[in-house]
């Protein structure tokens, strides 16, 4: 498993609780067409409340929200966020939003109590999904989560349910 | 510390053997199911996604079921086409129980009256509503678009839910349904006057319930739904249990939730407290008592769906719509949940009920509540149904008003032609009677 597939670096973006997935991950517009095009969500991405976010971002940046996060079980804001390479720690996620997340690929952690009080926007991050530890190089500290559980670590690393069924197909599908 | 209903079936169908003692809410299990149940609108997705994957056969096709319900009538070229692609998945997947249009009915009715869907079983469900089959106390969980993973595996993975217990005390007041009392557990929870987050919660009901038959308790089951509970858990009564064993095509694996179980919550309803409610457009959560919205003028109206599909509903309406017609300018689909309630309505004579009254009766399904495949309303206009939800734009238009009430009050508005408490008309009382015994 390579180790730098799990840990992200790069600049924080602080969200708030209770951020939707309609008008608040992507435009609504988005979940109504069920758009799964990467290419055509990934410039609409926190739109409304972090415009410009999504053009100056770079891989390895990390998303850090608080409590029920994404809530409903919609999808499109986490290919697109799975397309940029960022990361998501929040403090809760509704369990379906988890699903909807860990199943398109996304490296998450969740829960993670208090993260909200360890960062702000613009903090150098570094997070380790698969033990889980937060650091905050801006600040030089360090908290520990719990990780990723590793039953669903092999489920990111294949990029989701899809990517995972076609190599689970590779070795229990008859010739 | 004893286990609540879900962790005991969970216990039993999970796939580690470590489990089978007992889980706990939070821990992660990998289900074998009883059943695995694909509807007609999620089919192509599915086969797509194991297309893709080079998946060409499912696990287990003797118990996988696939459902037409979502769309009967193919009022398009597309949706006959749709209707095709299924068919011949069904028999690319050598699916045993294939239940085509007009075959079956309502994938989250039928089943439980065909003893498919029995007390104690757990499912995987493509769809948010099968936890319907909480008013037999089994439990259908949604998986969304993850069906494909489960068809192609047999599992995936689950965090075993919290449970919230809601004590229903007294009775309820003559006119008032189990519609009612869901309307008004959306409205409470919303007020916070119950402590309860029913987000990817099982919400296990307590008390006084023996006085809610099979029907009674698929609508209790309804709009605890639409608040995003992953199951409801109604404990079945002595009766519904001999309804379920005389009809039963697997075996029960009754369940009860321990009297030392853990609840991340408990509250109490007073069912002599509520009225008839309505729910006013936008969400479950607006309910109110119907006295808020009487007089509004409606355009349309619907009895059905997976929240009103049993014949229970359909007696209901009968009993108001009987010897009256409905208000010129109004009009009025009602969808049996299942073909057995189509028929039964012609042989019980209330087809004529009915037809006389000007209602149009569809084939059993999901009817308008699916996208308003049939049955849509025009721009501006005005509908109280029993639909599972009233969520903006679910008949079609965003501008459109859509109002929810038990199947007493859609029938009462569609004759009057505005929203009616049923309990200032009189109802045919030997079709009420029939209540007590239509799903003994």
């Amino acid at each position: 498993m390579p180790e730098s597939f799990w840990r992200l670096r790069g600049r924080c973006l602080k969200l708030g609780h209770d951020v939707p997935h309609a008008n608040g991950i992507v435009p609504l517009r988005l979940i109504t067409g069920r758009e799964n095009d990467p290419a055509k969500i990934t410039p609409y991405l926190f739109e409304q409340i972090a415009p410009g976010f999504a053009a100056q971002c770079k891989p390895g940046d990390i998303v850090v929200a608080g409590r029920r996060f994404g809530m409903g079980p919609k999808v499109p804001g986490y290919i697109g966020m799975r397309a940029l390479g960022l990361g998501l720690v929040c403090e809760s996620m509704p369990v379906q939003a988890y699903r909807g997340a860990i199943g398109e690929g996304l490296r998450v952690l969740s829960p993670c109590p208090g993260v909200l009080d360890a960062c702000e926007t613009g903090d150098l991050l570094e997070v380790d999904f698969s033990t889980g530890r937060f650091t905050n190089e801006t600040r030089g500290t360090t908290r520990e989560f719990a990780p990723l559980p590793p039953e669903l670590q092999e489920l990111v690393l294949h990029g989701g349910t899809a990517g995972w069924l076609v190599q689970w197909a590779k070795t229990n599908q008859p010739a | 510390m004893g286990f609540t209903a879900i962790e005991k079936v969970l216990a039993r169908v999970s796939r580690d053997e470590g489990h089978r003692a007992g889980v706990r809410a939070g821990t992660l299990v990998y289900p074998e199911p009883d059943m695995v149940m694909i509807h007609d609108g999620l089919v192509i997705d599915a086969k797509n996604a194991l297309d893709a994957a080079g998946i060409t056969q499912i696990h287990a096709p003797e118990r996988t079921m696939m459902v037409s319900d979502h769309d009967v009538l193919y009022g398009s070229e597309r949706a006959a086409q749709r209707g095709a692609f299924n068919r011949r998945t069904a028999k690319t997947w050598r699916i045993q129980n294939f239940y085509d249009v007009g075959r079956g009915g309502h994938g989250h009715i039928f089943p439980m009256e065909d003893g498919l869907v029995v007390p104690g079983m757990f499912y995987f469900d493509n769809d948010t509503h099968a936890t319907n089959a909480g008013a037999v106390g089994a439990f259908g969980l949604r998986v969304g678009g993850e069906i494909a993973r489960v068809l192609a595996t047999g599992t995936t993975w689950v965090p075993v839910p919290q449970s919230v217990r809601l004590e229903l005390r007294g009775r309820l007041a003559r006119g008032v349904y189990g519609r009612d009392v869901g309307f008004y557990l959306a409205r409470s929870v919303a007020a916070g006057l119950l402590p309860f987050d029913l987000d990817y919660r099982v919400l296990e009901y307590a008390g006084d319930l023996d006085q809610f038959g099979l029907g009674a308790r698929v609508a209790l089951c309804s709009t605890a739904t639409e608040m995003r509970a992953a199951g409801v858990f109604v404990p079945p009564s002595a009766r519904i249990l001999d309804y379920c064993k005389a009809r039963a095509k697997r075996p029960l694996h009754t369940v009860y939730p321990d009297a030392d179980a853990h609840y991340e919550a408990s509250g109490t309803i007073d069912l002599a407290q509520i009225g008839p409610q309505v729910v006013l457009p936008g969400d479950v959560t607006r309910a109110t008592d119907i006295g808020e919205a009487v007089g509004t003028a409606v355009d349309h109206a619907f009895i059905g769906s997976c929240g009103s599909g049993m014949y229970d509903d359909l007696l209901v309406a009968a009993s108001i719509l009987k010897g009256r017609q409905l208000a010129p300018g109004t009009r009025l689909f009602v969808v049996p949940g299942s073909e057995r309630s189509t028929k039964r309505l012609v042989a019980d004579g209330l087809m004529q009920v009915f037809l006389d009254a000007g209602a149009i009766v569809l084939p059993a399904g999901c009817g308008p509540c699916n996208d308003a495949v049939v049955g849509p309303l025009g721009s501006g206009e005005v509908s109280i149904s029993t639909a599972t939800n009233n969520n903006t734009g679910r008949f079609g238009p965003r501008d459109a008003s859509l109002f929810l009430g038990s199947p007493a009050t859609v029938a009462a508005s569609a004759v009057m032609g505005r929203i009616t408490d049923a309990r200032t008309m009189s109802a045919d009382a030997a079709v009420l009677d029939a209540l007590e015994t239509c799903y003994a």
